[in-house]
């Protein structure tokens, strides 16, 4: 229960705050006390790398109206001002950054529900879902790839295609990532509420092989939404938009939505949204995973 | 002791601020008695109760009253006091912040509204809600039942929900609206007439690994012949149609029969399984255990703790001190015997905090108790609650001659934290279990 | 129905602050209401009138009239047209001789004189106990100040364009001592021959030619130019001569040039035609049962009155209050006489105080700095039932000015109507001394609330 344990960190009085978090955050936050540094700081919020081995290791500190990514800890007021570099420490329920001790008072889930959903109305969303010339990787032979192997079940081909999706691309969450985590969610989600247990079996191998080495393979903010994609987690726009795919909801404002985040992250996301679409319609009504491409 | 009484034009503020006003006054050196409170004819009544001469005065004005050694040092404090409470209130909205929920709900789009104003004024807020097509939780107590059936009416024609009135306890989404716990998200829905037995149920499902997605509370009159369970049954829908929910708990009072036949028949049209806890047929644990089972999970032994060293002997009576209703009623049901004080009862509240938030009778009560005697009580955690309620129960409890017995009511993630509660309860010498069924069954065994 | 569980939603909290700290402390956003309690004796009544189920439906009917009715100026008619026989109206609630105050007493003695029905101010007050008094209200009229209307004055003739209302209001006599304030000496009086003479039949034969005006949509133009049209119609003035001039050249070419220097000479001369626009307005909400809407607030002098949608013609009334405001060279509030106009047929409408924060230039009137105006606006959307789809305020961001006063939104939050006025001389013949505003009694509120409630037959 000592502080001592970071070198060089100073002994401070800090000022408790409290706030909301992901429920995916939870089993970091209350493992003992690790130290952590801060990745990277924007004006709503910063990312906080823990030294873990447990996943999410990033742990984003937002506030106003920044992105409620599912590595998530949100707070009521403003954050203090940060540098790369800033020492943390995050565990035994808090996470200590600056002149704050951070408390979590409301846990969210990061997971979209959305009830029973009829392969009709899939096929019914898959054309608001078309790629809308915002996409980072348009015109990727292994976007191609992945989108054809999707189709027909072929695992191989999925698996092939994403080894050479993960990290490519520009940016704290390369192209090649975000796409890879919209089809997760997708697959893990809309295969379940369709009744696709094929499609849910193709999202686990392809969670397992994109989660294996992706800390030294992409950027560690990518890394850890991609292990959050593979347990199902996701932000509320992709959330959204998967509940307005079931037909829940508006599907043009909720795709809008989820297209306005980032440079071409909201875009990348909502093309693996549409190919794990596909992926759960041709996979529908057939039986195993299929070991050739078609 | 020397008096001072004075009224103070043109101030407003809440009755739950003031009544920590005036705690913080009272509990001042020197300090006797101190009422600060708005000048209604029920909080006039009770300085002249008190002894005090109160001038006349409106309802509008402020009202104090200090017996003390120096009544002009404790208004020197309250100065500064209700200083406080007005730089609080003026920073939340530096500009003309809105004066009734209509104008709050024309400044911003909203999803709900929490009302807690005096029950006598809490009609005119909700309407406002519904009419901008708000759902509205009504925390305030004292409204009129046929107040309560119009608004309910006018929420169901409008798909919307009337929480309450008196409904204390709500979670939306993980949003814990008023007394509630903090919870980890889950499957379980809950429909509850008794705010603390949602939070007991609650809490026992969270010990268990199983999370929740809403908490809707109706109020305790929903179920009456009069209101015909218009919340319960918009609750029950809103659950049923909402894809995160797999099973939804019903907490209720025995409800009247008209009203419980149109419940059942809602429920029996539900696509979501329904397990019902209906106090008197069942208690809160056993409904617990049975949303378990629905949901194929195992159900675990609930937790309880020794006093850390000799608890005291019992044989004498047993006395149940309670802050929550269902909860003394369901441990008196279980005990089978003694003699239940609910102080959460409109009787002991009318002019002070709820139990939850002030423990001054129920320490008083327990200060009475006699070497021999158990006393059976529960603590209630999570957003609203006392900040730290063992801090003045433990040393009431260890100066006590009685055996304590606490059901306490909570999470680890509560802001009180469940552990150091334990911890400092079982220090003081209370046996401590997070059943309030199996406290009961403990304090009613070795107890007359 | 579901959206209340698709997420964590705003929450708008009234009560107990404890409450919504918590929800801070979980990082949901809240909306906090400064909630106070109602008007002390009014809970009973509000009780009543909220629950009355022909409530909502009733107040939104008669605001929807209020705000889509389009007042255009079709005409200018000699009074003698329309009054009754041996008959004055006055501002305000009705109001006898023996109660009225100087300025209004002033005013009735120039009328007098200026219909010959008597020789000198003594022997008119004798006399005035022959003529039938009337409030203006009655007669679908409103005039500002001790709001006179005898046989031989002109009138704005304004009709209502959607909902076919007619309503009427004199002609401006201008500013320093005139009728309106109950000045009645002979320059007073040669003024207002001249414009029985002259300025009225030359406007009638000017608006013949150039048929009806469009008065919304000039309102809409003045509240863009720096006017709120009651205190200031500077803009709303010039707009109007703009569109009157040519025509009047045309048809009074002999005394073309005194007409419009006259006109042109006094800011306030739109005034008289935006009340009348008021008035068409807001007698088109008059008369929906159940409904909670002032559609009138008036004083005499003495009284300050107030009439609900709901009740009819019935006035409620309580005592006029002194305006606060600046005073003309030496006068000073000893010298004010108690409030007095129908002019606040503006405020009813949406204008006036309630559009303060479109009228910067005049904001000494509130306080002295720019940001008391936008308050004072702001503050009208409290009480008021919507916001007006036309007149709009370009420094709040072209939002539409507060409009539709519920006299339940009164009593909920105790914020009376901000009502800008002119301020009359206490004694009869002084005329204007100053101008500001002034703080409505809240008894007329009130019993009109209460009233509305007895009225509501129990279910």
């Amino acid at each position: 229960m000592t502080v001592t344990a970071q070198k060089g960190a100073p002994r401070r009085v800090r000022t408790p705050v409290t706030g909301a978090a992901s429920a995916a955050v939870r089993p970091v936050l209350e493992a003992p006390r690790r130290p952590a540094r801060v990745l990277a700081v924007f004006p709503a919020g910063a990312y906080l790398e823990v030294r873990t081995e447990l996943e999410p290791s990033v742990i984003a500190v937002i506030t106003g109206t920044a992105t409620r990514l599912p590595n998530a800890l949100l707070l009521p007021g403003p954050l203090p001002r940060l540098t790369v570099g800033d020492e943390a420490v995050v565990g035994d329920g808090a996470v200590e950054l600056g002149p704050l001790s951070m408390r979590v008072r409301r846990w969210w889930d990061p997971a979209p529900h959305t009830g029973r959903v009829d392969p009709v109305r899939l096929e019914r969303a898959l054309p608001a879902l078309a790629p809308d010339g915002g996409e980072g990787l348009a015109g990727n032979g292994n976007i191609e790839l992945l989108t054809r192997a999707c189709r027909t079940g072929w695992l191989l081909g999925v698996l092939t295609a994403a080894e050479q999706l993960v990290g490519l691309g520009p940016g704290l969450t390369p192209s090649g990532d975000d796409v890879l985590a919209g089809l997760l969610v997708t697959l893990r989600h809309i295969g379940k509420s369709a009744g696709v247990g094929q499609a849910v079996r193709v999202g686990d191998w392809l969670g397992a092989t994109v989660t294996y080495d992706a800390r030294t393979r992409t950027t560690p903010i990518s890394a850890t939404l991609l292990h959050c994609a593979a347990q199902g987690a996701a932000s509320p726009e992709v959330c959204g938009v998967l509940r307005a795919v079931a037909g829940r909801t508006p599907l043009e404002p909720a795709l809008s939505r989820l297209r306005r985040l980032g440079h071409t992250s909201g875009s990348d996301l909502a093309q693996g949204i549409a190919i794990g679409l596909e992926a759960v319609l041709g996979m529908a009504g057939r039986g195993g995973l299929s070991g050739e491409a078609a | 002791m020397n008096e001072l009484v004075t009224l103070r034009r043109g101030i407003y503020h809440d009755s739950v601020s003031l009544m920590r006003v005036s705690k913080a006054l009272s509990d001042l050196p020197g300090v006797e008695v101190a009422i600060v409170a708005m000048a209604t004819t029920l909080n006039v009544g009770l300085a002249r109760d008190l002894g005090f001469e109160v001038p006349a005065c409106e309802p509008s004005d402020l009202l104090v009253a200090v017996r003390a050694d120096d009544p002009a040092a404790a208004a020197d404090e309250l100065d500064r006091l209700l200083d406080a409470l007005s730089r609080q209130s003026a920073a939340q909205a530096a500009d003309l912040p809105p004066r009734t929920t209509r104008a709050a709900a024309r400044s911003v789009p909203a999803g709900l509204a929490l009302v807690s104003v005096p029950g006598e004024h809490a009609f005119a807020e909700a309407l406002d809600a519904l009419e901008a097509g708000l759902n509205v939780m009504i925390f305030s107590d004292g409204v009129s039942l046929e107040q309560e059936v119009r608004l309910k009416a006018l929420a169901r024609a409008a798909g919307l929900l009337v929480m309450g009135p008196d409904c204390g306890t709500a979670v939306i989404a993980g949003a814990g609206l008023g007394f509630a716990n903090v919870l980890k998200p889950g499957p379980v829905g809950v429909v509850a007439a008794s705010g603390t037995g949602a939070q007991h149920v609650t809490c026992l499902l969270d010990r268990a690994g199983v999370g929740i997605t809403h908490v809707l509370g109706v109020g305790g009159r929903d179920l009456s012949a009069e209101v015909g369970g218009l919340a319960t049954i918009q609750a029950l829908r809103m659950l049923d149609a909402d894809p995160a929910t797999e099973l939804i708990v019903l907490i209720s009072k025995p409800p009247d029969p008209s009203a419980s036949a149109t419940v059942q028949a809602v429920v029996a049209e539900l696509s979501t399984p329904v397990v019902q806890a209906m106090l008197g047929a069942t208690d809160l644990t056993s409904a617990t255990a049975e949303a378990l089972r629905v949901l194929g999970r195992a159900v675990p032994e609930w937790p309880s703790w020794e006093p850390d060293s000799g608890g005291r002997a019992a044989g004498g009576r047993l006395l149940g001190l309670f802050s929550g209703g269902t909860l003394c009623q369901e441990a008196r049901l279980v005990a089978g015997h003694g003699d239940f004080t609910d102080f959460g009862d409109d009787a002991y509240t009318r002019g002070r905090a709820h139990p939850m938030i002030d423990p001054s009778l129920r320490l008083e009560a327990l200060d009475k108790a006699e070497e021999g005697d158990t006393v059976l009580m529960d603590v209630v955690l999570g957003h609203g609650a006392d900040p730290d309620p063992a801090a003045t129960l433990a040393p009431a409890i260890a100066a006590a001659p009685a055996r304590v017995v606490v059901c306490l009511v909570g999470t680890e993630g509560d802001p009180q934290g469940l552990g150091d509660q334990v911890s400092a309860l079982t220090r003081a010498g209370a046996w401590v279990f997070t059943s309030n069924a199996d406290a009961a069954r403990f304090a009613g065994g070795g107890a007359r | 129905m579901n959206s209340l569980l698709d997420g964590v939603p705003r929450v708008i909290t009234a009560g107990a602050s404890l409450l919504e700290e918590s929800l801070r402390a979980q990082a949901i956003e809240t909306v906090p209401v400064a909630w106070r309690p109602p008007l002390p004796g009014t809970e009973e009544a509000l009780a009543r009138v909220l629950a009355d189920p022909r409530r909502p439906e009733a107040n939104a009917r008669a605001v929807q009239r209020l705000l889509a009715a389009h007042p255009q100026l079709v005409g200018v008619v000699r009074a003698s047209e329309i009054l009754p026989e041996r008959t004055f109206l006055h501002a305000g609630p009705p109001i006898t001789w023996e109660r009225a105050s100087g300025p209004m007493r002033g005013a009735l003695i120039g009328a007098m004189l200026l219909e010959g029905h008597a020789d000198d101010p003594e022997q008119a007050g004798r006399r005035i106990g022959t003529m039938t008094l009337d409030s203006c209200h009655h007669h679908r009229t409103v005039g500002p100040m001790a709001g006179l209307v005898s046989p031989s004055m002109w009138l704005f003739e304004v009709r209502d364009a959607v909902h076919g209302g007619t309503a009427y209001c004199s002609l401006n006599e201008g500013l320093g001592k005139v009728l309106r304030y109950g000045a009645y000496g002979p320059e007073v009086l040669d003024r207002l021959r001249w414009m029985d003479q002259v300025l009225g039949p030359a406007l009638r034969d000017a608006l013949l030619r150039t048929g009806p005006i469009d008065l919304r949509a000039l309102i809409a133009q003045a509240l863009q130019m720096g006017d709120e049209l009651h205190n200031r119609n500077r803009a709303a003035t010039s707009l109007l001569l703009r569109e009157l001039a040519p025509a009047i050249v045309e048809a009074a070419p002999g005394h073309a040039a005194e007409v419009l220097r006259f006109i042109n000479g006094n800011d306030h001369f739109f005034l008289n035609a935006g009340m009348a626009a008021g008035k068409v307005c807001t007698d088109a909400a008059r008369d929906v049962p159940g409904s909670s809407l002032v559609v009138a607030m008036a004083r005499n002098g003495t009284d300050f009155g107030v009439q609900l949608s709901g009740l009819g013609e019935r006035w409620f009334t309580g005592p006029a209050g002194v305006p606060d405001g600046l005073y003309l060279g030496a006068y000073g509030p000893d010298d004010a006489n108690p409030d007095i106009g129908d002019s606040t047929i503006t405020e009813t409408g949406g204008l006036g105080g309630f559009a303060m924060a479109a009228a910067p230039a005049i904001v000494r009137f509130v306080g002295g700095e720019v940001a008391d105006a936008v308050n004072a606006t702001r503050s009208m959307y409290e009480i008021t039932l919507a916001e007006h789809p036309v007149y709009q305020i370009p420094g709040l961001g072209f939002r539409g000015t507060p409009i539709g006063i519920d006299v339940t939104l009164i009593a909920r939050t105790g914020i009376l109507p901000v009502v800008n006025t002119g301020i009359a001389g206490r004694v009869a013949g002084t005329g204007q001394v100053g101008a500001g505003l002034v703080k409505p009694p809240v008894e007329a509120f009130t019993t009109a609330l209460t009233a509305l409630a007895n009225s509501i037959s129990p279910q």
